[in-house]
């Protein structure tokens, strides 16, 4: 007999603080579809990707009904592209992100990810190939998702990748102009790319992981706002721990859904299943926001002094309900700040309260980097890839997860307004204090060395 | 070995229990399962319990009475019969529906229930603290594999639509799963 609190807290967290499975993605490996001859590894490689992923959607569907909980988006995730396919050239590159791009049509997903690189040290013939070929590749595809390692702490920031990635995001934004630069929405720059992520755009499937593995992203940032929210009403004085705990607890509940949901989604499909990223992703829908996890915490809005404060609280009471929850945990894990696709985010950026610069001081507490942020369509190569090597630069030495998904929106300056479509929402283009120019220090290329303490033997 | 069915109805008071198995040790019944349920100012009890072979349905009714008459309460004896309906491969679902209470819901919605050959292991109602003019009703069934999910969804859906109410029906497991570690 179910108890009477545990009926309608349920029924709360389904019908008004948008709990639900952000993503189911499936990752397929590539690695037996490798050939020489061009057309028999796209032909491998859509078939074993159609195959595999027959029954994803519909499973996903009928699972999601079974427990009311429905999975929002279903997607794909592939071993890097650049591995592959190393035997060949930028052209070829292209040709194969439309056959991802037809598969994930076919399959009924919305998002291919893996047309990637991993270059933290160097890179390959067909790593370079494949880096020149994103710019083209996300402009003319609509489902494909890029993401490039460029560091990682133990072999320290591949500047040169650096300084070409901040090529590659202006072309391909200039690719897009027309539609306020929205490959660059598909392409992230990494360091220390976990191999196992479930979101966009940074999923692939890494060396390393099975030949079909399925991995779930859960979601709840209202759920947990909502939590907070009702401690604040209790009446009881709530110190910073005792709201660390109302997260981490509910942290625990939204977990427990990816984990039951994905496990039978594996089983149905006959595929391992591999892990729950239990992350706070916010969609730009009201009520599903991380930044008004902020302002239930007493803070104006995110970006205010105490933010950062905040947001590592909100990020490791995160990961540690989560890790209760659910027997694998991985991918990111733990809180996004996507400027774009959090309304309240979006608001805070467009009025002035959160700036690039803190921007980046929160990315050394949460989960990701420099998320969906619209820059100006003039800025640099060089400044963009300088921004980059501050990014890696936080996650190399932090032993940790960062990133730098921006998007130079051509024809545009701060406070212009852009606009995405759907789940990827609309912002305002921040500002880029670029008053000086990096070509000089990014020119100078090689390598960052790895930081002493990665040195663990 | 005979066994009875004992059931209780009565106005809820500390000693019901007692005076119950009191009466029924002393004629040499022992009590094999009990379940018991409060609602308001109302107590139900069913009591499974065994016979001697020599005493008569007739004297424990009479004992039970006369041990339960300065309580109030009525006293049923039945025979019991084991594996009356059972519904082997059922899974187990939460049917909720939230909204204005309004005349016929439990009704209507029970008999869409039935109408599918489903069984009702719990029914209740429950008020929002905060909002008490809506109600969530909670049926806990079984739905033998035999049911054709969508169309029991689509026809709860119907039921649901006609009252006006917002309708859940889930698997219990996530329920467990949020709530119980």
């Amino acid at each position: 007999m179910l108890t009477d609190r545990e009926v309608i807290s349920t029924l709360e967290m389904l019908k008004n603080e948008h709990l639900d499975v952000r993503t189911v993605t499936l990752g397929v490996s590539l690695f037996g579809c490798a050939s020489d001859d061009f057309n028999r590894f796209t032909a491998r490689v859509f078939d074993k990707i159609t195959r595999l992923a027959e029954n994803l959607v519909p499973a996903c569907n009928e699972i999601g009904d079974k427990y009311g909980i429905p999975v929002v988006n279903k997607r794909i995730a592939v071993s890097p592209v650049a591995v592959v396919a190393a035997a060949f050239g930028p052209d070829d590159m292209v040709k194969a992100a439309q056959v991802l791009d037809r598969a994930g049509a076919q399959a009924g997903v919305d998002f291919v990810g893996g047309f990637g690189a991993l270059v933290e040290k160097g890179a390959a013939p067909g790593d370079l190939a494949l880096i020149q070929a994103i710019p083209q590749a996300l402009a003319e595809t609509n489902r494909v998702c890029s993401s490039v390692n460029v560091a990682s702490s133990r072999a320290g920031i591949n500047m040169d990748a650096v300084a070409e990635m901040g090529r590659v995001v202006k072309r391909a934004a200039e690719l897009t102009a027309a539609r306020d630069g929205v490959a660059c929405a598909k392409l992230v720059v990494f360091a220390n790319l976990p191999q196992d992520v479930p979101f966009m755009a940074g999923a692939y499937l890494g060396v390393g992981e099975p030949d079909a593995v399925i991995n779930v992203g859960v979601s709840g940032p209202g759920v947990v706002k909502k939590a907070v929210d009702r401690a604040m009403a209790s009446g009881q004085k709530m110190t910073l721990g005792d709201l660390s705990e109302v997260i981490k607890r509910t942290a625990y509940k939204v977990t427990r859904v990816g984990e039951i949901i994905g496990r039978e989604v594996a089983a149905r499909l006959g595929v391992p299943f591999g892990v729950v990223d239990l992350s706070l992703a916010p969609s730009p829908q009201v009520g599903d926001s991380v930044g008004e996890i902020f302002q239930s915490l007493g803070l104006g809005t995110i970006g205010a002094p105490g933010s950062t404060a905040a947001l590592a609280l909100l990020n490791d009471a995160v990961k540690k309900g989560g890790a209760f929850a659910s027997s694998h945990v991985g991918g990111l894990s733990g809180a996004f700040i996507p400027v774009s696709e959090d309304l309240n985010i979006a608001a805070s950026a467009g009025q002035g309260f959160l700036s690039l610069e803190k921007l980046e001081a929160l990315t050394s507490v949460c989960s990701v980097g420099l998320d969906m942020v619209p820059i100006p369509g003039d800025i640099s190569a060089a400044t963009i890839a300088a921004i980059i090597a501050d990014e890696m630069a936080v996650g190399v030495v932090n032993h940790k997860t960062t990133a730098v998904r921006i998007i130079p929106a051509p024809g545009k300056k701060a406070g212009d307004k852009v606009s995405y479509g759907g789940l990827l929402g609309e912002a305002t283009v921040i500002e880029v204090k670029d008053h000086f120019g990096a070509e000089k220090f990014i020119a100078l290329g090689g390598r960052i060395p790895a930081p002493i303490h990665s040195l663990r033997n | 070995m005979k066994k009875i069915i004992v059931s209780i109805l009565g106005e809820d008071r500390p000693g019901i229990v007692y005076a119950v198995t009191r009466v029924l040790c002393e004629e040499g019944c022992n009590v094999l399962e009990a379940s018991q349920t409060i609602l308001q100012s109302e107590f139900a009890g069913i009591f499974l319990a065994s016979m001697p072979d020599d005493l008569t349905r007739e004297r424990l009714q009479q004992s039970l009475e006369e041990g339960l008459a300065s309580l109030g309460c009525s006293v049923w004896l039945k025979d019991f019969k084991a594996g009356a309906y059972s519904a082997p491969g059922a899974e187990p679902y939460v049917i909720t529906l939230r909204g204005r209470d309004r005349l016929g819901i439990i009704p209507g919605v029970a008999g869409v229930i039935a109408g599918f050959d489903v069984n009702i292991e719990n029914l209740r109602a429950i008020t929002i603290k905060d909002d008490p003019s809506q109600v969530v009703i909670v049926f806990e069934v079984a739905v033998p594999k035999g049911v054709h999910r969508p169309a029991f969804r689509e026809a709860l859906k119907w039921k649901a639509e006609e009252f006006g109410m917002d309708l859940g029906v889930q698997h219990r497991d996530i329920f467990e799963a949020v709530h119980r570690l």
